[in-house]
């Protein structure tokens, strides 16, 4: 049988892939932005806090970065209730990216921090700066510079694990196409649809990303990427 | 300049995804020389399809698909399936047909065609029994848990439109999960399944509240598979007539096999 490709169905439904395009959008700009503050915290407390404070961050980076996602929404979705804790399906899926995306950030932000010379700490110590503003002034500005690359793949992989959460119900692009395909039967039309989406919105973030770079911390230097 | 060649290399590809034919036509001949069948069922709907303790798929609708395997004389090969995957592995060709309590409705006929009904099913409301619900319009307001692309999706979504707030889950066992810990305050789903999951757990305090639809299911196979079909028809015909598919329906759900009107 030739297979007989129908976008018609997909065109009416493009109000639905349109509000699953924009949450998508909203999980993953929200969770980005969350993840960055968390992981700027995390990596400092990682590592200029104190013992007990780096073991806390340590294990929780490894505990997260060790269990599947799909696993880690779950548990939030149909375990948390069991503890009194209820969360709709669209917080429920924002909590678990922001979970899940700040364990890996948390360890870029560190390797950032990691490759700025410990000469320079010395120096602002010796100057009688606090740890708190050499990390501000001095610290962060560097290894946010280095670390805008990485930082920017692990959010697109951020974005695309969106996708996942379609299981607990939150409404987001892949729900959407999957309610579309199983109600006119037509799953490579919607599918292909999606990818396309979804690499548009991929594409769009990785030109922001670059723009940051460019105008938050100067043309990129050759040799360093 | 390197960049827009790379999109345009993905789009060439996603283009070049539209040219691929994924479903071919598939013969009783062709089935017959091949030696087996594969046949894609539900192992998350108890009794319909489970896993048993060996952890191998079991229950009526198994037993169905090698009843059907065993009087073509081939060997069958069970692919598992989740419900709203069921018609994209029929189309992409990665089963010949599926035996997977998949209901007959004249939307989802346009995609693939049904053989005359072999079970029935139940569908059911379910919600705690704090809860005043008679019937569909009590359900206005309220978050109403379904598996995705299911008959009684269709329904509450088509009857009550935005009244309704349906949270669509990709599979059954997630649809009875999430009512049992209150994250929805009712489920449309299959009543004996639910009878028995519900049971299990008398802490929910969850009850049946009314029957949404009796639907029958049929065999189902690619639109343009007519030579499949008759001969799946003749075999559903001949087992209800010699009492082999109500064995079957009487072990798996203690009651005879209901009446089932054919087209």
């Amino acid at each position: 049988m030739e297979y007989v490709f129908h976008f018609g169905d997909i065109w009416e439904a493009r109000d639905e892939l349109l509000d699953g395009t924009l949450l998508t959008l909203r999980l993953s700009a929200v969770s980005m932005v969350l993840s960055l503050i968390v992981a700027v915290i995390g990596a400092f407390a990682r590592t200029s806090g104190p013992a007990w404070l780096r073991g806390i961050v340590a294990a929780y980076v490894e505990l997260i970065r060790n269990t599947p996602f799909l696993v880690q929404l779950f548990m939030i979705f149909f375990g948390l209730p069991t503890l009194g804790v209820r969360l709709d399906a669209n917080t429920g899926a924002l909590i678990a990216m922001v979970l899940n995306g700040s364990a890996y950030t948390i360890e870029i932000v560190r390797a950032g921090i990691e490759s700025i010379g410990h000469g320079q700490t010395e120096a602002a110590l010796a100057l009688g700066l606090s740890r708190l503003r050499i990390f501000r002034l001095i610290i962060l500005p560097q290894a946010l510079r280095v670390v805008v690359p990485p930082l920017g793949s692990q959010f697109i992989l951020l974005m695309l694990n969106s996708s996942i959460c379609s299981v607990i119900s939150a409404d987001e692009l892949t729900a959407a196409t999957q309610d579309i395909q199983a109600r006119t039967f037509r799953p490579f039309e919607a599918f292909i649809v999606a990818a396309g989406i979804y690499l548009c919105l991929s594409l769009a973030f990785s030109g922001l990303f670059a723009a940051i770079e460019r105008f938050a911390f100067g043309a990129p230097a050759e040799g360093r990427r | 300049m390197k960049r827009l060649f790379q999109i345009l290399a993905a789009a060439v590809l996603l283009a070049g995804l539209s040219v691929l034919r994924p479903a071919e036509a598939q013969t009783i001949d062709e089935i017959l020389s091949r030696g087996t069948i594969n046949i894609g069922v539900l192992v998350d709907l108890p009794p319909y399809g489970i896993l048993n303790a060996q952890q191998e798929p079991d229950g009526y609708d198994i037993e169905v698909a090698k009843l059907l395997g065993g009087y073509l004389g081939v060997k069958v090969n069970l692919v598992p399936l989740t419900s709203p995957n069921r018609i994209p592995f029929l189309l992409t060709n990665k089963v010949d047909l599926i035996v997977a309590t998949f209901g007959i409705t004249p939307e989802r006929a346009k995609q693939v065609m049904f053989s005359i009904p072999y079970s029935a099913i139940e569908n059911v409301v379910f919600a705690g029994k704090d809860k005043k619900i008679a019937g569909i319009q009590d359900l206005k307001g309220l978050r109403v848990g379904v598996p995705r692309g299911t008959v009684q999706d269709v329904i509450l979504s088509k009857t009550l439109g935005s009244a309704v707030k349906l949270a669509r889950f990709d599979d059954d066992p997630s649809t009875y999960q999430a009512l049992l810990t209150g994250q929805v305050d009712a489920i449309a789903e299959t009543g004996l399944t639910g009878d028995k999951f519900y049971d299990s757990h008398p802490e929910g305090g969850i009850e049946r509240k009314f029957t949404l639809l009796q639907q029958p299911n049929g065999i189902t196979m690619r639109k343009d598979q007519f030579n499949l079909h008759q001969w799946v028809n003749t075999f559903v015909y001949f087992t209800k007539n010699n009492g082999e598919l109500n064995a079957l329906y009487e072990k798996w759900f203690q009651k005879p096999l209901p009446n089932l009107p054919v087209f």
